[in-house]
């Protein structure tokens, strides 16, 4: 055989892998071609032995250029073939992808479970931890350790429910802060603790009261802590919550166990403070009370208000979910409804 | 409580404030405007005009026609429907063309046959008050016919005060005067109050308080000569204004005292009092058992030792502070009054005024501390219009009760007070608002000593001050600054509470997040199942209603009643979840607070594919207890109440029950009013879950093949999976890594009763390839077991 017959070769295996329309034609090809033992250019090459000296490198450099030749065209087919069957695998399984689909079915957070979390994280930032305390409470930490004695008229806005006997020396806390006095009872001042919770009132349920209902207590208790701080801390985490530029404004107030004490409202969304019905023609919305630990009350937790001082807050997240989320009945929380909840 | 601009106005300059600036002053300051009204606004267009003619009108019952005059004119006819007009009465007209101020526009009307010219008004019609009882009868003194209505009625403001519970004084225009005083920086003018020489034509009165801690003071005034003229014009307009009836001139300027002064006032008419020859005996003392009082509102009241009652010659006349009897009460042809002035504890009016369901006007102002000092005050204005306006005369008077003390001086440090308030002041900065309140200042070395007036029995001591200095400076002028962090990370800091790590979790795997009410019906909660089964509820002693009587033993309850809702509204499938507090009974200890979970799966779909969201439901426990922390979860089979007898398991981690899970029993799910099959399940998470443990050492990897072995066999077809597997474990094969269950085959070739199983094992040496006989050596061990444990043969 010569260079010539070598390249006859060539030109007939070329024109094979191309003709070639399937993996498994074309494997036929390169083993009649490049098989080790009786491919044809295989054999051919095994000519070269018998080649004189001065023939083999003519020779040898045709075969090697025929065969690298051969094999980049095996390969080049052996692609083109395989991405076809690829592709007729992929039609066969063909799916209509503008299919509507079912949503994959995570859950949804409630409105006011997840609005606790958030503030917990506003606070966290701050440096307050969040603590948890019973919500069945005796007098002495709902009331009389908070400077309200029996009778005290400020009781009037707490409407307490009362256990039975002989259970009877309970009752439902009507608001988280006697987990102030259990904090302050139970560690060592610097303290800065959030404290979301349930509390129950005994208000018959109507758009806006629910017997149960949740709020978030703080309190902040080290050396030379100012009302400064409160309000500081205040027009911080209200303007996290409600938006920077939600306006902002402190109003003196009373509860037996601050002083001085503050509430504080933001101009009311729906009218921009002109008056609604909303704010009830307020312009604000009241959405939270503070002041300065009383002395007597920071006595009361073992703590000395000679030293230390501090500032304590409570709010209310079912109203201020209602309130963001433009619902209009607080009832509508407790109904679960997940028509509601899937909006969140 | 409703106080007027006008009025306030007598006391405080007002030039050239506006009501929203007053508003905005008392709000940010403590007491709260809830709305400001305008009052007598556009009464310039109505008329005085004399009723010179009346007549019914002919085949009317009700109607009436007036004939109508103002001087230099013609009478006009006008149609009327009140029954209170007579010839000669001076009544507002509204003439056509006139526009009212509630916003209605008077034209002439044809009723009957007869030309209406205008509208005679009631007071409600003139934005007077809501009285709609008659037209406006003006007083002759005071009208002038053909003026209009603006000279009677000056424009005026109202505003709705809510007056915060510890400041009692503030319940009067003259306390709110004080705050507008110490707030504007201008002058107060305190209303005049004197008393006359007394007379000694009248009968003498003496006044015995059985305890003065239930009264510390008791005034008996005695006045003689009342004329049966009606309040002066200024105190029915302001009454009026502030939305009270007028009621004869002497009950009308004790309730103008009482709403100026802040001090209720009772008045007995001296004549129908016991005793009044010989003089009167006044007591104040509790009720006995059997006595009764036929009180002003038609009631009879039975007393007893926890009332405090006011007696003439020992015949109860009064339920102190809360209401005066019917015998003595001043009415028309009134002459002679004893006017008591006093005060009460406020405690014991507090629980008289529960108990009797009434409250006052006065018994309002004395449950919350008014001051005694006040008393005097309030008989002495009295006195001094009456003198004044109702021509009496000032007869003998008695006083009751202790002696009162006088407030006590206040220390306090300006550099404490900065520091409570967070702004820098100087003694002159502190004493400043002080004065302004009419507190009597002194300075003494860098100190402020301050003795509050004697009406302000909430102030007494040195934080008292600083409340008071910084609300009349303002908390707008204290600048808001963050607390340095002085605190050491909390220990736990880093760890995600058990609360929101579950939400998460239940979140992931397609429920969404309930609330439900902790109180619940008893009743209906005994229904559902629940983790706790043995405990009677805790229930409230007070409660709203039965629906809402006790404390819930667990939370499926809710989630039942939140699926029925959900259902009904159209929602096919229903996936919910609550976590919370329950409220475990122990005795007269502390009920137990459990942290629990409740989850729930609704969907109205056949027995077998309720299985595949039951397992869905055991696999969300299992990854929340392994996220958590709680170890490996196992679920053994149980019968429960109000469970599927066949569909139910309790949860246990570690040696402890942690909860059930079940499908819901279909009479029970029948009972909420429930289609379709409920998965659900119950877990007490306190004391089980613990994230955030942090591993104490990573593990080395194997780099060793495992060698992988199915296993198949037959079981009898209630073989229980969870037992063999345990068994297997059991073993602690070394080279057996892990064992998973790959196929359950239920089809008759195994014959009836039996099922197959294949297990896959996974097998490694942590230093070499294991070779086929020990694959096999271990295959045949766990085979060994299964049939020891289940009767499995190989397959």
């Amino acid at each position: 055989m010569t260079s010539v017959d070598l390249q006859e070769l060539t030109a007939m295996a070329l024109e094979e892998i191309a003709g070639a329309d399937s993996l498994e034609g074309l494997d036929e090809v390169r083993l009649r071609y490049l098989g080790r033992r009786d491919g044809l250019v295989t054999l051919a090459g095994q000519r070269l032995r018998e080649l004189s000296p001065d023939q083999r490198a003519a020779y040898g450099q045709a075969f090697n250029r025929a065969s690298g030749e051969l094999r980049a065209a095996l390969e080049t087919r052996q692609r083109e073939l395989a991405a076809g069957e690829e592709a007729e695998r992929e039609d066969a399984e063909w799916v209509d992808m503008s299919h509507p689909f079912r949503e994959p079915g995570q859950g949804h957070p409630h409105p006011v479970a997840g609005l606790i979390r958030e503030i917990e994280d506003v606070f966290a930032f701050l440096g307050y931890q969040s603590v948890a305390g019973p919500e069945l409470e005796d007098d002495q930490h709902n009331f009389q350790l908070l400077n309200m004695p029996p009778e005290h008229p400020a009781r009037d806005a707490h409407d307490t429910f009362y256990l039975s006997p002989p259970a009877g020396g309970w009752l439902y806390r009507t608001h988280t802060s006697p987990v102030q006095m259990r904090a302050m009872l139970g560690s060592r001042p610097p303290l800065r603790i959030i404290v979301p919770g349930r509390v129950a009132r005994r208000d018959n349920p109507d758009p806006t009261h629910t017997p149960v209902f949740h709020q978030v207590e703080g309190l902040c208790v080290d050396r030379g802590v100012t009302l400064g701080d409160l309000k500081g801390t205040l027009e911080y985490v209200i303007r996290a919550l409600f938006g920077g530029d939600r306006r902002v404004r402190l109003r003196a107030s009373f509860f037996p166990y601050t002083e001085p004490s503050l509430e504080a409202d933001v101009a009311c969304a729906v009218c921009q403070g002109v008056g609604c019905r909303t704010c009830l023609q307020k312009g604000w919305i009241e959405i939270l009370g503070s002041g300065m630990v009383h002395p007597e009350v920071l006595r009361n937790g073992g703590v000395d208000p000679e030293t230390h001082s501090g500032f304590a807050f409570g709010m209310g997240p079912d109203r201020i979910a209602v309130l963001r989320y433009g619902l209009t009945d607080l009832r509508d929380l407790y109904e679960n409804d997940l028509r509601l909840l899937e909006c969140f | 409580m409703r106080v007027s601009h006008e009025w306030l106005g007598e006391m405080v300059d007002l030039e050239g404030v506006e009501p929203a600036q007053v508003a905005d002053l008392l709000t940010l300051s403590g007491t709260e405007v809830e709305k400001v009204t305008a009052f007598g606004v556009g009464l310039d267009q109505v008329v005085v005009g004399e009723v010179v003619g009346l007549r019914r009108v002919e085949g009317s019952d009700h109607l009436f026609l007036a004939h109508v005059a103002t001087p230099g004119q013609e009478p006009r006819e006008v149609i009327c429907g009140a029954d209170n007009l007579f010839v000669g009465a001076l009544v507002p007209w509204a003439r056509p063309g006139t526009r009212l101020p509630i916003g209605a526009e008077i034209g002439r009307k044809r009723l009957r046959g007869i030309w209406s010219e205008g509208m005679l008004c009631a007071p409600d019609e003139l934005g007077l008050g809501s009285d709609h009882d008659g037209v406006l009868i003006l007083s002759p003194d005071d009208a002038e016919r053909g003026t209009t209505l603006d000279r009677l009625y000056p424009a005026d403001h109202l505003y709705e005060l809510e007056v915060l519970s510890n400041r009692a004084d503030c319940l009067s225009h003259w306390g709110v005067a004080r705050e507008l005083s110490a707030l504007l920086s201008r002058p107060l003018r305190d209303p005049e109050a004197s008393r006359p020489t007394r007379s000694s034509l009248s009968p003498s009165v003496q006044v015995t308080v059985d305890s003065p801690t239930d009264c510390p003071v008791y005034l008996a005034e005695v006045l003689i000569g009342f004329s049966e003229a009606p309040a002066p014009d200024f105190v029915r307009r302001r009454l009026a204004a502030i939305g009270q009836r007028s009621l004869g001139g002497i009950v009308d300027l004790a309730n103008y005292v009482m709403f100026e002064i802040g001090q209720p006032l009772h008045t007995f008419d001296l004549n129908r009092l016991p005793g009044v020859e010989r003089g009167l005996e006044v007591g104040v003392r509790r009720g006995r058992e059997g006595e009764s009082i036929a009180c002003l509102d038609g009631v009879a009241r039975e007393l007893d030792a926890e009332t405090l009652v006011i007696t003439v010659g020992d015949a109860p006349q009064a339920v102190a502070g809360l209401i005066g009897g019917e015998a003595s009460a001043v009415g028309r042809g009134t002459s002679q009054v004893l006017l008591e002035a006093a005060n009460f504890n406020w405690a014991l009016l507090r629980s008289t005024s529960r108990r009797l369901r009434l409250r006052t006007e006065a018994s309002g102002r004395f449950e919350r501390q008014l001051s005694p000092h006040l008393a005097r005050r309030g008989a002495d204005r009295f006195i001094h219009l009456a003198v004044r306006h109702l021509g009496a005369t000032l007869g003998p008077g008695a006083v009751g009760g202790a002696p009162l003390a006088p407030a006590a001086a206040i220390r306090c440090d300006p550099v404490w007070i900065s520091s409570i308030l967070g702004m820098e002041l100087g003694p002159d900065e502190v004493a400043s608002p002080l004065r302004r309140l009419q507190f009597e200042v002194r300075q003494e070395g860098g100190e402020v000593l301050a003795t509050p007036p004697p009406y302000r029995t909430d102030v007494s001591t040195a934080v008292d001050l600083a409340e008071e200095v910084g609300r009349i400076i303002g908390y707008r002028e204290v600048p808001g600054t963050l607390p340095p962090i002085r605190q050491a990370p909390p220990p736990e800091a880093l760890e995600e509470p058990v609360a929101r790590l579950t939400s998460t979790t239940c979140r992931a795997a397609g429920f969404s997040e309930a609330l439900s009410l902790s109180l619940v019906s008893g009743e209906r909660e005994a229904l559902a199942p629940r983790l706790r089964r043995d405990l009677p509820h805790l229930e409230l002693a007070n409660p709203l209603s039965a629906q809402l009587g006790s404390l819930r033993l667990g939370l499926l309850q809710g989630l039942l009643q939140s699926a029925h809702h959900n259902q009904a509204r159209g929602q096919d499938k229903v996936r919910l979840f609550e976590q919370g507090a329950a409220f475990w009974a122990r005795g007269q200890e502390r009920p137990e607070e459990p942290w629990m979970l409740a989850v729930l799966d609704l969907e109205d779909d056949g027995a077998a594919d309720a299985v595949t969201r039951l397992r869905h439901l055991m696999a969300l426990i299992a990854s929340l207890s392994s996220v958590g922390g709680g170890g490996v979860v196992e679920f053994r089979p149980v019968t429960w109440p109000a469970l599927h007898r066949a569909r139910a398991a309790e949860v246990w981690a570690g040696a402890e029950r942690r909860g059930i899970v079940g499908e819901v029993a279909q009479p029970v799910a029948d009972a909420f009013d429930i289609r379709g099959r409920v998965e659900v399940a119950e877990l007490r998470l306190d004391g089980w879950l613990k994230p955030g443990g942090r591993p104490g050492r990573a593990p080395s990897l194997p780099r060793t093949p495992a060698l992988v072995l199915d296993l198949s066999v037959t079981v009898p077809s209630r073989a229980l999976l969870g037992p063999a597997l345990r068994a297997v474990a059991a073993l602690d094969l070394p080279e057996l890594e892990l064992v998973t269950p790959i196929d359950e085959f239920l089809g008759d070739q195994l014959g009836p009763g039996f099922k197959g199983w294949t297990l896959r094992l996974r097998l490694r040496h942590p230093e070499r390839t294991l070779t086929t006989a020990e694959g096999d050596g271990v295959r045949q061990a766990v085979l060994r077991v299964l049939e020891l444990e289940v009767g499995a043969r190989a397959r």
